[in-house]
This record gives structure tokens, C-alpha cells and sequence, in this order.
């Protein structure tokens, strides 16, 4: 019972994430366009939990938010279910593998993710909708939204940290310092 | 369950990618009424008050946000706008140019159809590249040399916009001096070491135009019984086989006489504006000299109410 209460509390406060960034996502982040582009709340979130709770907790918590953001966004759904899903498992398993040297590299990993899980949205939209200019979106869409979204990966993990919903960075952990 | 981490992990993610690839396909295969699409559809509804009770909330800030943006965007707007309208206003100036240009050419043709220089005569229009750096000497470079034709001596007239019969600008500017390939020198008649036969128009009173250091043309060697007066043209009277008889100089301005000289000195204020002195034409075929200048007198009326530049 006492190791089950941690781990009941963990959850909850992932599911409380989740409902955060609904919230978060619809209400702000939405609405708030830099270089004509928004960040993507869920995503940044999976990386966060994927960085500090590993390839499992990540690859579900993926699961989750990717299941709730298609719903919310209206998208495919199951689509962003899987590529947040297999984001959350490649943030995770790199963690565990490399570790992390510094915890800038959370902003830059975050952007990696974000490019490549829109480099596959996009894929797919190309593939099942009507031809879209995939390049030219790269451009003006992928390259800034990546880069939105690394910058603010750096606040919203300070601020969960804070919060005590991810783990706060130990002397072997990931610190912004 | 597989006991190995490891295992167990790769069976939780390939299990989750066979759900999503499941939710895809059922998604894609279900009609707009179907569960997935159902369950949109409610959490839609759900989330709309919030959008709205947000979006209420925000509306300030997002109005902020926006008067920023517009600010920025109408800096550079602004910018924008400045370099366009320094682009329109060199283009501008670069079509006034032409049209300048054209008018002057035109007029070139003009002068000729008009009988304002012998119609014999063939001119290479050249323009004007280069001018004497002091008053001491008055000259200016050409962009046409020996290979336009362009040999020493010949005579060079002005080539501006005729108005309205007026003579201004369409007289004579000197003779080449000098000359290149692809330029020359042409000496104006207002250098003070210039010398030209010419009369006065209608009197016969003939003389020399000679430059002056100041700048301007003098009638010397004209006999004081001759009854020059003021506004008469003076034309060059083509004695000494450079300048041909009948182009115009210029005006008598003053008359001049002293007791102690046997000749009267007239001002002539020239036709042509050497301060801005763009286009000229070198006479570059034979024409008439001398015989007097009575075929011109028919072409050039006394009282044209010529003026001057």
C-alpha cells in the first residue's frame, strides 16, 4: 500500500498534466502566434515526462496526450496517438541510454522531437489529403514551431519541477545551471 | 506478463502502436456518426466553455499581443513602404531623364526639318561627358570620337528643345579640338582664346565673337557706322572655313563704343546655356561657308522674338 501511493499520486498528477495542458493549449497557447506558428503543449509535456519518468512512463503518458489532443484538436484519431506515443518512447529510451549532459539539452532534444513528430504529421496529411506543399510548410511552419516549442520546453520544466510534478534535478540530473 | 523489463516494454509500446494503428483505422473506416467521432464531437462541447470563459479572459492580453504585432507590422510596413517609394522616386527621375532625352532628340530633328541649320548638314548628337575644371579655359568632352566620324574642326552646335520658334539653346557651341577614339574635346566659344567670323543679322555688320574670362561672348571688329542695335541675332558668317555661314550665336545684348576705337565692342548674350550643356550635335559633313548669309536670313527671322537661355 505505501509503495502503491506514490506511484497512485504519480498518475494523478500526470493526469492532472494532461488536463492542464487542455487547458494550457486551448485557452493561451492557442491564441498566442510567434512567427505565425503555436507551440505544442502535449508535445513538449510528453518530452518533459519522457526526459524524467523513462521510455515506459513517456511512451504512455504519449499515449494519453496524444489521445486526448485528437480529440480536442479534432484530428485523426489514433494519429497523434502514435507519433506522440513513439515520442515519448524515443525521448525516453535516449535518456536512459545517454543520460543527459546538460539540461539545455532538454530545449534542443524537444525540438528535435517536435520537428520529426511534425515532419510525420505532415507526411501523413500529405498522404491522406489533398497536395500540400510539404517544403514549403517545413519553412514556415515545422522549422518555427520547432524552435517555439524548445524554448518553451526550458520554462515549463522548470515550473513543473516546481510544482513537484516531475522529479527536480539532482546532482546527476539534468540542471539548467 | 514477461518479467523481463526490457520485453515487457517493447510489448507495451508495440501493443499501444497496434492501438493507434487501430483507432487510425477505425477512425477512417467509421461513419461521421460513428464512437471516435461521437467522442469529438462531445469533447468539443465540453471544451467550448472553457474556450469561451478563456477566451474572455485572454481577450485582453490578445488584444495586447495583437496591438503589438500590429505596431511591429506597421514598422515594417512603413520601412517597406519608404525603400518602394525611394525605388518609384529613382524610377521617376530615371523616366524624366528619358523623356528629357527624347524631347531633346526630337528636337534635334526638328532643327533640321526647320531649316535652322543647312539642310545638307548631317550631326552626330554626342553627349556631353566632361567640362573644363576652371573658367580659365572652356571646353567640354564629348562621348564621340574619330570612330563616329568626328575630326578636328568641326563645328559643334547646341542641342536643346526648340520652343516655340525661339532660338534658345540651338546655337552654336564652339568646335572640336581634340579628338579620340571614343571622345572629344570641344572648345565653346566662350573660352576666352575663341574666335568667330559672324555678322549681325540683317545689317551685314560682320565681326568676330571672341569668349571672354568671364564667361560670355564680345563682338569686336564691327565698323561704327554699322547701326547695331540691341536684340539683332548674330550669326556666324562662315569666312575661315570652320563654322559655316548662318548658325546662330546669340543676341546683341549692349553696344558698345569708345571714342578711341574704331570699331564697335556688342555684347552677345549666346542662345546656348553652357551651364547645362547635355546634349550637342557635331556637324560632321561639308557644308557652305562663306558667300554671306543671305539664304540664312531667310530661315532666321530678325524679329522672332528670339530669346536668350
Amino acid at each position: 500500500m505505501t509503495a502503491l501511493a506514490p506511484r497512485l499520486l504519480s498518475i494523478f498528477k500526470l493526469g492532472l498534466l494532461i488536463v492542464a495542458a487542455v487547458a494550457i493549449q486551448t485557452a493561451l497557447i492557442s491564441r498566442l502566434r510567434i512567427l505565425g506558428v503555436t507551440a505544442d503543449v502535449f508535445l513538449i509535456l510528453v518530452v518533459l515526462v519522457g526526459v524524467s519518468r523513462g521510455a515506459v512512463t513517456g511512451m504512455v503518458f504519449g499515449f494519453v496526450a496524444g489521445l486526448t489532443a485528437d480529440i480536442v484538436f479534432l484530428d485523426p484519431v489514433g494519429l497523434r496517438t502514435l507519433v506522440y506515443l513513439a515520442a515519448g518512447f524515443a525521448v525516453g529510451r535516449y535518456v536512459e541510454e545517454f543520460g543527459l549532459a546538460s539540461a539545455w539539452v532538454i530545449v534542443l532534444v524537444t525540438a528535435v522531437v517536435s520537428l520529426a513528430s511534425q515532419t510525420i504529421y505532415g507526411l501523413f496529411q500529405f498522404a491522406t489529403g489533398p497536395e500540400g506543399a510539404l517544403f514549403a510548410m517545413m519553412r514556415s511552419q515545422m522549422l518555427p514551431a520547432a524552435v517555439f516549442d524548445g524554448l518553451l520546453a526550458a520554462p515549463l520544466y522548470l515550473g513543473l519541477v516546481r510544482l513537484r510534478v516531475l522529479p527536480p534535478p539532482g546532482a546527476s540530473e539534468p540542471s539548467f545551471r | 506478463m514477461p518479467r523481463n523489463p526490457v520485453v515487457r516494454r517493447r510489448a507495451l509500446f508495440t501493443t499501444l502502436v497496434v492501438v493507434s494503428l487501430l483507432l487510425l483505422t477505425v477512425f477512417f473506416r467509421e461513419p461521421a456518426t460513428g464512437v471516435l467521432h461521437t467522442v469529438q464531437q462531445g469533447g468539443l462541447g465540453a471544451l467550448s466553455p472553457l474556450q469561451s470563459l478563456a477566451s474572455r479572459a485572454v481577450q485582453p492580453f490578445e488584444d495586447g499581443w495583437r496591438w503589438i504585432g500590429q505596431a511591429l507590422e506597421a514598422n515594417d510596413n512603413n520601412q517597406e513602404m519608404r525603400v518602394q517609394l525611394e525605388e518609384l522616386r529613382g524610377q521617376l527621375v530615371a523616366l524624366q531623364e528619358a523623356s528629357q532625352e527624347n524631347e531633346r532628340l526630337k528636337g534635334l530633328l526638328d532643327m533640321r526639318q526647320a531649316g535652322i541649320f543647312p539642310q545638307d548638314a548631317a550631326f552626330v548628337v554626342a553627349r556631353v561627358i566632361g567640362k573644363s575644371p576652371t573658367k580659365w579655359q572652356q571646353w567640354v568632352q564629348i562621348d564621340k570620337g574619330s570612330a563616329e566620324g568626328i575630326v578636328l574642326n568641326q563645328p559643334v552646335v547646341g542641342a536643346t528643345i526648340p520652343v516655340a520658334g525661339s532660338l534658345s539653346g540651338k546655337g552654336l557651341v564652339g568646335k572640336v579640338i581634340a579628338v579620340a577614339a571614343h571622345a572629344s574635346q570641344v572648345q565653346l566659344v566662350i573660352d576666352p582664346g575663341s574666335s568667330v567670323a559672324a555678322v549681325v543679322q540683317g545689317i551685314r555688320a560682320g565681326g568676330f565673337v571672341e569668349g571672354t574670362v568671364a564667361g560670355g561672348l564680345l563682338m569686336d571688329y564691327v565698323e561704327r557706322d554699322k547701326p547695331v542695335e540691341e536684340k539683332l541675332v548674330v550669326v556666324t558668317s562662315g569666312f575661315g572655313q570652320i563654322f559655316p555661314k548662318g548658325i546662330p550665336i546669340g543676341l546683341v545684348q549692349t553696344v558698345g563704343e569708345v571714342d578711341v576705337n574704331i570699331y564697335k565692342q556688342i555684347e552677345v548674350r549666346p542662345f546656348v546655356d553652357f551651364s547645362s550643356l547635355e546634349e550637342v550635335m557635331v556637324l560632321t559633313s561639308p557644308v557652305q561657308f562663306g558667300a554671306g548669309v543671305e539664304a540664312m536670313d531667310s530661315v532666321i527671322p530678325r524679329d522672332t522674338g528670339a530669346t536668350a537661355p
